[in-house]
Parts: structure tokens; sequence; C-alpha cells
């Protein structure tokens, strides 16, 4: 009998010891209070936003990359991450290091977050730092958006975070099945310069309704995603492109000519966008599952062909239309966009600066950050193929196996405003053989242009990359180029502010408001006059509080 | 019991046997389809078109978890994370059932500690509370982070509790007579009479640590520390919102070739297979260790 109990509690604690020794094989991270390390290098802590899709190299780690050995050898620091994480775990992460009062020396934040740093003075004064060590080139990119993104980094004169930018993406194209127009022998766009009027896109959608191209037997008109309106040029299967057409700009706060504000959704161009919704809806051309079809509905009814249109911005090919062509490999897209009366086409100025990199008070190298920018988004950006390889090798071999951006231990996106229409004037020297790729200095370009070649010569054997390459920096791009070119853009001023007090408060469901309220009027369970009801809605449920701290807030910034 | 033969009890059992058995396929049903669609081709599953066999038959979702160096180092952690906590909740549980199940006579303050306990099952410190206390005791990016916090299931605790409080006295009794220490009651008695309960809180303690992944979420500062379910919850980034709320192309690219429904199945196939494979093993201790028929009154 004892012999028994002593046994068991050998067991205990050889199971014990068998836990620990387990454990042991998790390693920790160092975070230690040092500044620099044994060698003399400075020690910079990072918090990193990472992506989930690094397709890193076998060995190499977000800490430990040929970007952050680049950014170490160059600038002659070790780069410590203090935490990894990926969107709103990222968003957490950052809210623990304030909450618990250890900040990591550099981080990313978002508008919020940079605002209550400042306001509890956690953040270092980058003015002079900036001003001494970004290069030309860096500050050349920010005087390409009028400095827009340094001003909404700035806090009372003093430049508090280096902003990242967005490049300009209007505007919110309609894509329709090319192979389909072909086949059924439609010419929507007879006069060739890709812009089309509500009634040609009416003409194209019956048309594809009657006769089924996609063989699908259950063909559908134009899908629509629930939300209805984007914020930005980025929303999907949204219904902006219709407004627009009308110049109502849903969901965008505006400025009008006597400087006040007013909400985009609450227009009379909107009203006229949803009349039309309507109306399509009542004749079957609008998805009659619209309201419910989630997005990956919406996504299978372009894959198995039931539908062949889709409004959304010039990058859909990249990440959406991939699975299209590989069910059907003859499937391709042309982009229009809608226009007005005019032959205008009404776009929103777009918000122009992305994320903050902000530097822990009290850190001594707050010019390693602006260093580090130079060298991103600077040096490593205007190098051609041949001193890329030359001067950081393994950086070319990451760009070369599309390593992901996040792997940067900097990682806001700063490029120059029009960097699209730039690249599309590369590619287009290549393709006319008046550059080499080689000489282009856009390495993500020079990716994918060897795809488009590729598609170009044999449309049937290219793989799906070149083919959504092709589309999105091809036909996307150039329609893009032409409406600036030919200056059809008819820019329309809106604000860009922090949440204030009542959008904090009541913000989401205003949102929530609106779009219940668009469903209603598209689908037709309310009449189109109920719109004067929803912004009657709109303004006393919080809507009013808002423009008036809107044009409050935007007074304070004069 | 009497089986009858007439035609009644017959078109009884069927209508039985037809309940149960589409029961059973309706839990069934949507597991398979899972299974199904990892081993589809992309487009068919982005398609809409899987139903209950695989269509364009691939294993391609299953060769990118393979190649998936992270997925695997997170499983591990896992497995680690299950074994550690579960013969320390184990452990834990019984050591602390046991004496709560004493009545107030035999162990006097027993009150007290009951009340603490549920006290703590009741109130907890929050989240950032609970974060600076465990930075404090430098548990970040351990393991240790993932098994302490939870190393004492509360609930589990008093579902032994009232096991052992249902053991039958003259069982303990008899091993005193016997000169049984306490220690020798509670391994010789009352653990084998309550292997059922025990089997059941090991379920409970084996599948909440597996599938859990909020506590990796945060106090894992490194994505190469992360337990297994965190780490597919980092992937699976609804790629709609991502279009709301205005992603650049590159990053939606990115994500697009890992966010598939394709791939997720496949990943909730290979995560899942581990807690199928120890269901059959925890289920004879369902069955065994009765109490029924061991004291007669």
């Amino acid at each position: 009998m004892k012999t028994d109990s002593i046994k068991r509690i050998k067991l205990l604690l050889v199971l014990l010891l068998l836990t620990s020794a387990l454990a042991a094989c998790v390693q920790k991270s160092s975070n230690g209070g040092e500044t620099t390390t044994e060698d003399g290098k400075i020690i910079v802590n990072i918090g990193r936003s990472v992506g989930s899709n690094p397709k890193l190299p076998e060995g190499d780690t977000f800490e430990d990359n040929a970007y952050t050995r680049a950014a170490e050898e160059e600038l002659d620091i070790e780069i410590r991450n203090a935490f990894e994480a990926d969107g709103e775990d990222y968003s957490r992460q950052v809210a623990l290091a304030i909450s618990s009062g250890d900040l990591p020396d550099m981080m990313i934040v978002d508008r919020e977050e940079l605002k209550d740093l400042v306001d509890n003075d956690l953040i270092e004064d980058l003015s002079d730092v900036f001003e001494e060590n970004a290069s030309d080139y860096i500050k050349e990119t920010y005087a390409s958006y009028d400095n827009r993104p340094l001003e909404d980094a700035t806090f009372e004169d003093n430049l508090m975070a280096l902003p990242g930018t967005e490049s300009l993406a209007a505007p919110q194209m309609v894509w329709i099945r090319e192979d389909w127009l072909e086949e059924l022998d439609l010419t929507i766009d007879e006069e060739g310069d890709r812009l089309i009027t509500l009634d040609e896109l009416e003409e194209v959608a019956e048309a594809f309704m009657e006769n089924d191209p996609g063989d699908s037997g259950n063909p559908v008109g134009i899908p629509f995603d629930s939300y209805l309106n984007g914020a930005d040029y980025g929303g999907v299967f949204t219904m902006n492109s219709i407004a627009a057409v009308f110049d109502g700009q849903p969901k965008k706060y505006l400025i009008e000519e006597d400087g006040s504000v007013t909400y985009g959704s609450t227009s009379e161009g909107t009203k006229q966008g949803l009349e039309v919704m309507n109306e399509w809806f009542d004749k079957g051309i609008i998805d009659p599952q619209f309201g419910t079809r989630s997005f990956d509905d919406i996504m299978s009814l372009l894959t198995n062909g039931q539908t062949g249109i889709a409004t959304g911005p010039w990058h859909i090919p990249d990440w959406g239309f991939s699975t299209v062509r590989e069910m059907d490999n003859d499937a391709r897209f042309a982009a229009y966009v809608l226009a007005d009366d005019d032959g205008n086409v009404n776009v929103f100025e777009q918000n122009t600066t992305g994320r903050f990199m902000v530097v822990r008070e009290g850190y001594e190298h707050p010019e390693k950050a602006v260093q580090m920018l130079n060298l991103f988004y600077d040096v490593m950006l205007n190098k051609e193929e041949a001193d890329m390889e030359n001067k950081f090798p393994e950086v070319a071999e990451y760009l070369e196996q599309g390593v992901d951006d996040s792997t940067k231990p900097f990682n806001i996106v700063l490029l120059p405003n029009q960097k699209y229409l730039d690249d599309y004037q590369d590619i287009q020297a290549v393709l006319n053989e008046e550059m080499t790729v080689g000489e282009i200095t856009d390495s993500q370009v020079r990716q994918n242009i060897n795809g488009i070649i590729e598609y170009m010569e044999t449309p049937e054997d290219a793989l799906t990359n070149g083919w959504s390459n092709y589309h999105s920096r091809i036909v996307g791009w150039s329609l893009m180029n032409k409406l600036t070119e030919e200056a059809r853009f008819n820019w329309v001023e809106t604000a860009y502010v922090n949440n204030t007090p009542t959008m904090e408060q009541k913000g989401a469901n205003l949102i929530k408001l609106e779009e219940e309220d668009f469903i209603k009027i598209v689908t037709g369970v309310e009449p189109i006059d109920y719109f004067d009801t929803f912004v009657d809605k709109w303004k006393n449920q919080g809507g009013k509080e808002m423009l008036d701290e809107i044009e409050e807030e935007l007074a304070e910034q004069e | 019991m009497i089986q009858g033969n007439s035609l009644s009890t017959k078109i009884g059992k069927f209508i039985i046997y037809f309940i149960v058995i589409s029961l059973g396929l309706i839990c069934l049903l949507p597991l398979w389809n899972i299974v199904a669609i990892s081993f589809s081709s992309g487009s068919a599953v982005a398609a809409n078109i899987v139903g209950l066999t695989p269509i364009n038959f691939s294993t391609k979702a299953y060769e990118m978890i393979m190649e998936d160096a992270q997925f695997w180092r997170s499983f591990f952690i896992s497995v680690q994370r299950v074994v550690l906590a579960l013969a320390l909740n184990l452990i834990l549980i019984v050591l602390m059932a046991y004496p709560l199940s004493k009545t107030k006579r035999e162990f006097k303050s027993r009150n007290i500690y009951m009340n603490i306990i549920i006290f703590a099952m009741l109130f907890s410190g929050g989240l950032i509370p609970t974060y600076i206390v465990i930075k404090n005791l430098n548990l970040l990016d351990t393991i240790w982070v993932l098994v302490l916090p939870g190393a004492v299931p509360i609930f589990s605790v008093i579902l032994i509790m009232n096991f052992f409080v249902g053991v039958p006295k003259s069982l303990e009794e008899a091993a005193i007579i016997d000169g049984a220490s306490p220690l020798q009651i509670l391994f010789k008695v009352y653990i084998p009479v309550s292997l059922p309960a025990l089997a059941t809180v090991a379920l409970f303690s084996i599948v909440g640590n597996w599938n859990d992944f909020m506590t990796g979420l945060i106090y894992m500062s490194q994505i190469s520390n992360y337990p297994i379910m965190t780490y597919i919850q980092s992937l699976t980034i609804d790629i709609a919102e991502l279009v709301k709320s205005g992603t650049s192309s590159e990053a939606l690219q990115n994500i697009a070739e890992v966010q598939n429904r394709n791939l997720n199945a496949a990943k909730i196939v290979v995560s899942t297979i581990p807690l199928l494979l120890i269901y059959p093993f925890l289920q004879k201790y369902f069955v065994t260790g009765i109490v029924v028929g061991s004291v007669k009154e």
C-alpha cells in the first residue's frame, strides 16, 4: 500500500519535470532595459504591424530578415520586436502597450491612437529630426499631396509622427465581362472613350440576363453588397459610382463652397442614385437577393458565370477576379466608368494620409526613424534592378519572391500621389520598347510586367497571375490615366477629421440607420420619398451635431 | 428487458432509428462538407458548387499547410500546452476538490475557501490588470502564460467536488477501517469511482485549451509563439471587411492567397484531427467506474 502512494507521488514529480522540460522549448523574447548592444549598436524596439502571409524564406523571421538586416547594416542599429501582430490584434497590442505604460521605441498607430498619444505627451516631437534628416525625395513625396499628410501629423506646429500616404485611386469603375460583350455582339461604348451612361449599363445587364452567356441557367444582373456604399475608392459591389453620376457622394463629408460641411448620403444626388437603383431592382436588373447575399456569395456569382458585372476599384482583378479566370480560361474584363450627362466623372477627394509612425517620448535616437524612412521609401524605391542587386542583393531576392512588405521594420506606405499613373507610363514605355524592364525603378512593377507581356503574347496559356496583372495594370490603370489626361475628373472637396465625440458615440448607429434605410428604398419596401424621412432621422439622431463638430474642427485647423 | 416482435414495435423501432440517424447526419454533413471543400480546387469553392464530394480534386490546400513552418510550430506549441494544462488541471482539481468535498465538521474552514473560490469564479480582474500582473511575473511569451492562468478551472473543481460528495460514505469508512491514509483513500477509492467525472473534466480541459485563441493573442507578442488556434485565427480575416475599410491592393492580394475558404477548410480539418483522435480514448471511461453496486444498503 505504502509503496503505491510513493509511486504515485513519484509519477506526479516525473510529470511535472516532463512538463517543465517541454516548456523550455518555447523561446522568450528579450526586452531588457539596455539601449545599445555590446558592440555599440543602437537598439530599436519596434511594435510591428505584420501581415498574415509574409512569404518569408525559410529561417527568416519578422525580426531578422533581409529588410531588417539591411537597415541594421546601413543605420548601425539592432532591430528588436517589442510585439508582432496583425490587424485588430495589432491595435489591441498597441492599447495594451499604452495602458501598461511600456511603449516600444517606435510603432505604427492610427489617427485616434496618435491623438491619444499626443494628448498624453507620450511621444517625441519629430519636427527637427525630420527637417534635418529627411531626404529631398521624401519631402517631395509629401509635397505631391500638398503636404496634407504632414499637416495631419502636426499638432500645435509640432510634427508628432511620420505619416504614411494613400496614392490616388479614383475612380470607382464598372468591370464588365468583355468576352460576353463580344459573344453577344454588344457595343456599349460607341465613342470608345470608355465612359458609359446608366442606360448603357442597363442595356448590358439586360442582355446578359436574357442571353445567359455564362450558361449558368440562373443569370443575375448586377450584384451589390448590402453595405451599398464604401467610404473610399476600395469598396466593391457598391453604388458609389451610380450616385456619382448625379454628383452624390454617399458616406463622405463634403465641404460646400461657403465652407459649411454636408453629408453626402443625405444629398439630392444620392437620392437620385437610389431612385435608379430602385427602378433597376423593379426591373430585375439588380440581384433580386440583394441585401441577403454575402460578399462570398457575390464572388461565387461571378466565378460560376451567373453575372459579369461588378463595380469597384482598379485592383479587383488582382485578388477577386482570379477565380473567374480559373473557371473560365477565356474570361476577360473591360473597365468602364459611369459619367454624367456632360461626360464628366464626379469623384471625391480621397484621404491622402495613411497610418503614422511614432517615436516614444524620451527615446534617444528619433533620427533613426527618419533615416529608416529614407532607406525604404527613397533609396530602395528608386533603384534600378542592377543597382538593387548590387547594393541590396538579399532585398532584390525578396522582391523577386514577392515577400510581403510587412516584413519591413518600417511598414508605412509612402508613395507619390500619382504613383499608379507613373507606373503605368513605365509599363507603356517598356511595351513600346522605349525602356528595358531593368530600368523600371519600382520593383513591384518590374515583377508584374513579365506576366503582363506573357499574357499579351499568349492569352490562353498565360498564368492567372499575368491575367490579373494585365487587367489591373493595363485595363484599370489605362482608364485612370486616360481620365486624368483628358481632365474628365470633377473633384469634390471632402473633409477628413478625427472621430468627433458624437461620431464616437452615435456614428455606428447612424451608419446602420443609413444602410438599412437604403436597402429598404432600393428593394421598394419604402417609397423613394422615404429618403427625406431618412435625412430627418439622420440629422435628429446626431448627424447635425456631427456636422457642426466637423466644421468646428476644420475651423481649428485653419 | 423483453423484446417484442409485433409489427408495432418494429415500426416504433424504425421510427426511432430514422430519427436518430437523421439527427446524426445533420451533425455530420456540415463537417463532411468542410472536408469536401478542403479537397476541392480553389475556384470550385469560390463558385459555391462543392457539396458532399470534392470537385476538381486537389490537395493543394494541404500542401500549402505542410509547407507552412509556422503552422507546425504552432501545432506543437498547442500539443505542449494541452499536455501541460491537462496534467496540471487534473492534479490541482483533484487535490482541491477532495478536501472541499468534506463536511464542515471534518474541515473547519471549508466554507471560507469555498466562498473565496466562488468569488474568484464570478469576478475577475479584467483584461488590462491581468495583463499587467502577467507582465510583471515575466510570463509573457512563455508557454506558462497559456497554462498557469487557467491552471485551476473552478467550474471543474465544483463539478468534481460534488461528485466526491455523492460517493457513498461507507466506501471511505471501509478504507479507513482497512488502515488507509487520506491520500490512499483519495487515490484508491475516490479517483477510481470518479473516472467518468474526471474524464469529463479532462475533456473540458483538452478541448478548452486546444480551442482557446484569446490567451495566445493577448499574451504572445511574437507570432512564432502563437498556439495553433491563435495562428489560425490570425490567418482568418474577413476579406469583405478589409475591402470595406480600404486596404491596399498589395495587402488584399497577399491575403487573398492564404485567405480562401478552401485553405481555411483544410486548416479546420487538420486542427480538428487531434481532438477527434482523443474522443475514443476517453469514451471508455464514460461507461466504467460507476458506483452502482459497490455498496449494499
